[in-house]
């Protein structure tokens, strides 16, 4: 098979080929490593690439395949991890130069589950500095670019697992959401990404953000391997205090092809918010074509979406800023300005602020939990625009300027509050050839629920089977 | 916040010093601005009743939903 060829195929289509022994984990791994040097000079992708210990594993899981050892369907799978998922011996930098040299001495739980499973590390993918923005732009190790236009933003902080997945450079990348860092770059590169129910893929292991609102998740370009990725780290863990002990699903029991019956709503005020007009249209056909399939779609109301900017950031900024306070003090003028300046305000968010969010939290969730009596999803946009240029602090939305990280965050804050599942996936495209992401949430530990509508929904379409011009 | 009870330079080197923050860096010119822009951001926080609402703030796990 064309060496191409084996670098879009999904997770589930390798896997076939691999467990047949049609195609050998060390040719997957040559495909993607040639396909990392022929796109990275225009990515940028990666902060660690690991081609020699890529090249070892993958002669490893070819011998414990012809052993009989077979470890699962991500048996010999490229895979990237965001470059704040802890990997034992492998530097771990967070997106800044002051961890440079920084190498943990053990893997996080998500990297550790990954190798247990087969799969095979190719790098550390780049990110917004401390995950801390939501664009993609990092002045340590070079921004990230968008495989479908290399001028714009690959959206962040997830930025070079949202750009890997989407230009085959991997077939499975991991992400980090505390405001949307899963969502945002899969949105914006045409890719799914999954932020599960917090609590339930461990944290950790993994560079904190905030402790309360950040979420582990798969970045993948297709719903199946969403599901293949879960059922591999999903799962308990006492290394992280939010862990949930609850029994798992087989993820992809759920991909039946059928909605029928699911009960979708759409709430109003996410169409009252500002909102590119081609998003618009492509999102509402896209929820049109889920109710011609058999689901029941109605329309509800989310009084206090617009208050989710205020809770999630006032939320954020506290924590973000109690983690770093002493990196803050020591090597202030060596972050990036912007991070810098964000992890400062933190500084002055007083302690009733903090717990008023915190209420204020509690009052959103209880709405949301009362929305989702009489729903089973709720759909609408990912994002409200396709991406912006690199470097763009504000953003054109039909006429009005708003500020990039709050239209980026807009729709996507929301389930990091609740801490519900959330997934974005290709929905169309715009006029100018840029991706336009659907995002179905559902209630807490109803990943099924969210994977079954998203998987049917992605087959009666071909948005996924597009590849960036890169 | 800032509108109404705008945080004034004088406060705000107050709270920089309370929180580490060197008032000789010329940074603190940059950063003035930002947090006044941020305190606004949270102001909408004011608007919300959350009379009987106890903060999440050790946020537990959400449990399967049962309806």
């Amino acid at each position: 098979m064309d060496a191409l060829e084996l670098c879009y195929l999904s997770a589930g289509e390798l896997s076939q080929l691999i467990g047949r022994k049609e195609v050998s984990p060390v040719e997957v791994i040559d495909a993607h490593l040639a396909r990392i040097d022929a796109t990275e000079p225009a990515l940028n992708s990666f902060i660690t690439l690991l081609p020699e210990h890529a090249r070892a594993a993958a002669r490893r899981a070819e011998s414990q395949l012809q052993n009989g050892d077979y470890r699962g369907p991500l048996h010999g799978i490229p895979v990237g991890l965001k470059d704040l998922f802890n990997t034992a011996g492998v530097r771990t930098t967070s997106g800044s130069r002051l961890f440079d040299t920084y190498i943990p001495p053990r893997d996080c739980t998500v990297a550790a589950r990954f190798q247990q499973a087969g799969a095979i590390l190719l790098g550390k993918l780049n990110m917004h500095q401390f995950a801390y923005g939501p664009t993609g732009e990092n002045f340590d190790y070079g921004h990230m670019h968008n495989p479908w236009n290399p001028e714009r933003i690959t959206g962040g902080s997830s930025g070079g697992s949202g750009s890997a997945a989407a230009a085959g450079q991997c077939t499975i990348t991991m992400g980090s959401d505390t405001g949307g860092s899963v969502r945002i770059p899969a949105a914006l590169c045409g890719i799914v990404g999954l932020k599960p129910t917090y609590g339930l893929v461990s944290r950790a292991g993994l560079t904190p953000l905030s402790w309360c609102l950040d979420h582990p998740g798969p970045m993948v370009r297709t719903v199946e391997d969403a599901a293949l990725t879960m059922q591999v780290i999903a799962g308990y863990d006492a290394q992280d205090p939010a862990s949930a002990d609850i029994a798992l699903p087989d993820y992809t029991a759920a991909l039946t092809g059928s909605v029928q019956g699911i009960r979708i709503g759409v709430p109003n005020e996410y169409f009252d918010a500002p909102l590119d007009g081609e998003v618009s249209q492509s999102v509402r056909a896209a929820i049109a074509l889920l109710e011609q399939m058999g689901a029941a779609v109605t329309e509800v109301s989310l009084p206090m979406f617009p208050d989710s900017q205020a809770i999630s950031g006032t939320i954020l900024m506290a924590e973000a800023a109690a983690y770093h306070r002493e990196l803050l003090a020591k090597d202030g003028d060596k972050l990036d300005p912007a991070v810098r300046l964000r992890l400062e305000a933190g500084l002055f968010v007083s302690a009733a602020d903090y717990l008023k969010a915190q209420q204020a939290r509690a009052r959103f969730n209880r709405e949301m939990a009362a929305v989702f009596q009489d729903v089973d999803l709720l759909a609408g946009p990912a994002e409200p625009i396709t991406a912006p240029p690199i470097l763009a602090t504000e953003v054109d939305i039909d006429g009005q300027r708003v500020g990039t990280t709050a239209a980026l965050t807009q729709y996507t804050r929301p389930y990091n509050i609740s801490g519900s599942p959330a997934i974005s996936l290709p929905c169309g495209f715009s006029q100018e050839g840029m991706p336009i992401g659907l995002q179905l949430a559902g209630k807490p530990f109803a990943e099924t629920t969210v994977l079954q509508a998203a998987y049917a929904y992605e087959q009666a379409t071909d948005w996924h089977n597009r590849r960036p011009p890169i | 916040m800032p509108e109404e009870n705008p945080l004034t330079r004088e406060a705000f080197d107050y709270l920089a010093q309370a929180a580490g923050l060197d008032l000789a860096d010329p940074h603190l010119d940059e950063l003035y601005p930002y947090v006044r822009n941020a305190l606004a951001g949270m102001e909408r926080l004011a608007q919300i009743d959350v009379a009987g609402m106890e903060p999440d703030a050790a946020f537990r796990p959400a449990q399967p939903f049962q309806e």
